[in-house]
């Protein structure tokens, strides 16, 4: 195992204030944030950072590493005294069980986390373990008509000697029919493992859905620009639309203009209720690239009496 | 279990949380759910004769503003102000994603 050294992970000296240390803890959990970091590795960075501010904030934890690690590097091999366990009693504040079961093995040894030597023979903590959080992705097709997902991940296991190690584990998920952009799939005990018997937390899956060529997701619903011509718009037309399930035929009304929405109710993702099918109408003009094309706009514009900017003239 | 079973799992969307859930698994008192509740602080939960139930929106709004008053010392308003921002820009986000930039 690994010496860790939190002095280092947090960036300050070994004789840093209690505020230095929150300061500093401060500094990282906001460079780190998971809802702003754009570093590749902010989650394992802010899980060593409030692994290290859950020693050093609490004077009683912060004392013992002093002691344990003044002869220590950072990386270097260690073992814990064998009289460590009886010399101190921890508490646990700040940091909740299901967080601190994410902490390292050298966390764990050191301060009675999930595993740790000190908690193996007491067995009066049952805490369950926390969530843990993954996102899938998948392609709009699955959404329609359901899937089956091998999905590859890192979870916490824990071994026979009780310690927690992340594990790379094969899971096969089935997707259900009608899932969309942001929903969470919820498998019960698939989480980090509860400790003294406790039971396990759940894997939250969060949907994410692939962009596609011509389909937007807002919720159930579904969005697409539908281009027409001239004459289906202004004459009125019945067409095909293309969806993940199959050809579905709409009807223009006659007058249609570019801009419009029409809404095609329970053809979006399937479920209860199903989402809608919007249509933003975009009429596309044909080139006056030939002779003939270039005769009929000619035709257009001397018979018909259309001004597109009426409001100008005012 | 086997790890190639097929894992079958329910949607949060359609399965409501209640309260005592929600804290459980932002590993807090419920207590600290209902005052943040009373005080206006989380607009998508729903009461329903009686009984407080949650969405994985508010799951994830406890679990943001809980670790903001934890790692900043943060007051629950700007705890709660934080949180709205942050689901302004999921929210952004997911727009951008869906129009494939």
């Amino acid at each position: 195992m690994e010496f860790h050294d939190y002095y280092q992970t947090l960036g300050v000296s070994r004789d840093a204030s209690a505020d230095e240390i929150k300061k500093a803890f401060r500094r990282l959990a906001r460079k780190y944030h998971p809802d702003i970091s754009k570093e590749a590795d902010a989650e394992a960075r802010m899980k060593a950072v409030n692994e290290a501010y859950a020693v050093l904030s609490d004077p009683e934890k912060r004392a013992a590493y002093d002691r344990l690690g003044q002869n220590y590097q950072a990386g270097q091999d260690f073992r814990p005294p064998p009289d460590w366990g009886e010399a101190y009693e921890f508490s646990t504040h700040g940091f909740s069980p299901g967080e601190e079961a994410e902490f390292s093995d050298f966390f764990s040894q050191l301060f009675g986390g999930p595993g740790g030597f000190r908690r193996q023979g007491g067995g009066h903590f049952r805490t369950p373990g926390g969530d843990v959080r993954a996102e899938v992705l998948l392609d709009l097709d699955d959404s329609f008509n359901g899937a089956t997902r091998q999905l590859s991940l890192q979870l916490p296991q824990t071994d026979a000697q009780g310690r927690v190690r992340w594990v790379t584990r094969s899971l096969n998920v089935k997707i259900p029919q009608g899932v969309h952009e942001g929903q969470i799939i919820r498998l019960a005990g698939q989480g980090a493992p509860g400790m003294g018997g406790g039971p396990a937390g759940d894997l939250l899956l969060e949907v994410r859905i692939k962009p596609h060529a011509r389909l937007r997701t807002e919720g159930r619903d579904l969005r697409m620009t539908l281009p027409l011509a001239p004459w289906e718009a202004a004459l009125g037309a019945t067409v095909a639309v293309e969806l993940p399930n199959g050809h579905l035929k709409v009807r223009i009304p006659e007058g249609a203009q570019s801009g419009r929405q029409l809404r095609v109710r329970g053809k979006g993702i399937p479920g209860t209720p199903p989402g809608d099918l919007l249509l933003d109408l975009q009429v596309v003009l044909p080139p006056a690239d030939t002779p003939a094309a270039r005769q009929l706009y000619e035709t257009m514009a001397q018979e018909l009496a259309f001004d597109p900017r009426p409001s100008a003239k005012q | 279990m086997r790890e190639q079973d097929l894992l079958i799992g329910s949607l949060l969307e359609e399965t409501w949380m209640t309260l005592e859930q929600v804290a459980a698994a932002c590993a807090v008192e419920p207590d600290w759910l209902r005052r943040h509740i009373d005080e206006g602080l989380f607009p998508h939960a729903e009461c329903v004769a009686g009984v407080w139930r949650f969405t994985r929106v508010g799951l994830v709004r406890a679990r943001r503003m809980r670790q903001l008053e934890r790692d900043f010392d943060a007051a629950p308003e700007l705890a709660a102000l934080m949180a709205d921002l942050l689901e302004e820009m999921d929210h952004l986000r997911t727009r951008l994603r869906q129009t494939g930039t």
